[in-house]
């Protein structure tokens, strides 16, 4: 690279910024560790999202005067099923391989590894978290129906609600999906271009 | 002999390979860390990130490959992580490629070497994870032997990335240091 560049070699500005953070000591290192952990506690909180929405309108549909033994027999099967998917959720954000683990992979399998477990994962919310979250409040609007509640017109805006938060949350999910499947599909042609020969 | 090592030993180990990778690497990891994110709290954080999982990552070190190629490369893990879990969209992200044939968005000159610097940090911000690994190992004078092992990239592949990386660093330091000198004038 040149040196007679305006601003100088980028490859001397760049190793001549300052450091911003102070050594890590072995003793940070620990501090670290203590952090990761809170952290991990507080994602794992995070995941029981599923089975609460479904308990809370569970909860909420047995003090309704004439809801059926059928509609509790699906309340209960929902809460199990969002149980299950938080298991399931807990399980795959523990087994994911930290990057530390991964140090034996190249730059490019690890981003590839690393965005098919960001295609798995949000696979498995939508199956585990958010599929029952939406079946226990369908049962829920069900429950009502079925004891002659007057769901509309009474309940158009929480329906209002509840089909924007289903509409932003497909939108959502498929503008993702379509991104990570794209890069998946550049990072698999790379990956192809770059296998090594036959000696 | 054989057996599994004591584990008081091979902590011992542990610490003193990190030890060692921080001395000879600290500085270019916390470089690495502003190649992939531009809060100045948030790279604190990735930095940090990067020296927790580099410590953790050598309870498992074999010597299969170099500590340097390994520090490097649980960096770029740990900060593609990062990028990934932040949920930054791929979409705005460009490849060496494609970032060649953008128009200029450099700003203009400077003599100020803060501000080539956080001109440099953005374009490289702009670049896909991939791209990002190649420029930085070259801002860091990895030749292209190292860069491969990093990347998994052909050193063929690598040979043609870096030429590209020398094109476009060039447009940004040298082009618009012309624009400059015709504004002043």
């Amino acid at each position: 690279m040149r040196n007679d560049m305006p601003g100088g070699d980028p490859k001397e500005i760049w190793k001549n910024q300052s450091n911003e953070v102070p050594a890590m000591t072995l003793k940070l290192i620990q501090w670290k560790a203590r952090e990761l952990r809170m952290k991990t506690r507080k994602k794992l909180l995070g995941s029981v999202a599923g089975p609460v929405v479904v308990a809370f309108f569970w909860a909420y549909s047995t003090k309704l005067k004439g809801i059926t033994p059928l509609a509790q027999a699906l309340f209960a099967f929902i809460f199990v099923w969002s149980l299950l998917g938080t298991y399931i959720l807990v399980k795959g954000l523990r087994s994911g391989p930290m990057p530390g683990d991964a140090a034996l992979s190249t730059g490019l399998e690890f981003c590839r590894r690393e965005i098919e477990r960001q295609q798995v994962l949000a696979r498995r919310i939508l199956l585990w978290s958010f599929l029952p979250s939406l079946l226990g409040i369908a049962g829920f609007v069900l429950a009502l129906a079925l004891i002659g509640a007057k769901v509309i017109p009474r309940g158009v805006p929480f329906l209002v609600l509840v089909g924007a938060w289903v509409v932003a949350y497909f939108v959502i999910r498929s503008r993702e999906d379509h991104q990570l499947q794209t890069e998946m599909d550049q990072l698999r042609q790379i990956e192809a271009e770059n296998r090594p020969g036959p000696a | 002999m054989g057996g599994p090592e004591p584990i008081s030993t091979r902590r011992t180990s542990q610490d003193a390979l990190f030890q060692e990778a921080a001395e000879l690497f600290g500085a270019s990891l916390e470089r690495l860390a502003r190649a992939y994110e531009a809060d100045p709290e948030k790279r604190r954080d990735l930095t940090q990130d990067i020296h927790f999982q580099l410590w953790r990552s050598f309870e498992r070190y074999d010597s299969r490959c170099s500590l340097k190629t390994w520090s490097y490369r649980v960096a770029h893990h740990v900060a593609v992580s990062h990028v990934i879990r932040e949920r930054r969209t791929f979409l705005k992200l460009v490849s060496l490629e494609e970032f060649d044939s953008l128009p200029d968005q450099s700003g203009g000159p400077s003599s100020d070497r803060r501000l080539n610097l956080d001109r440099l940090a953005a374009l490289i911000q702009r670049l896909k994870p991939l791209d990002r690994q190649v420029i930085v190992s070259y801002l860091e004078e990895l030749d292209a032997a190292a860069i491969s092992e990093i990347t998994g990239l052909t050193p063929a592949n690598v040979a043609m990335k870096v030429h590209r990386i020398k094109k476009i660093l060039a447009k940004w330091f040298h082009e618009s240091g012309h624009k400059g000198a015709d504004h002043a004038q």
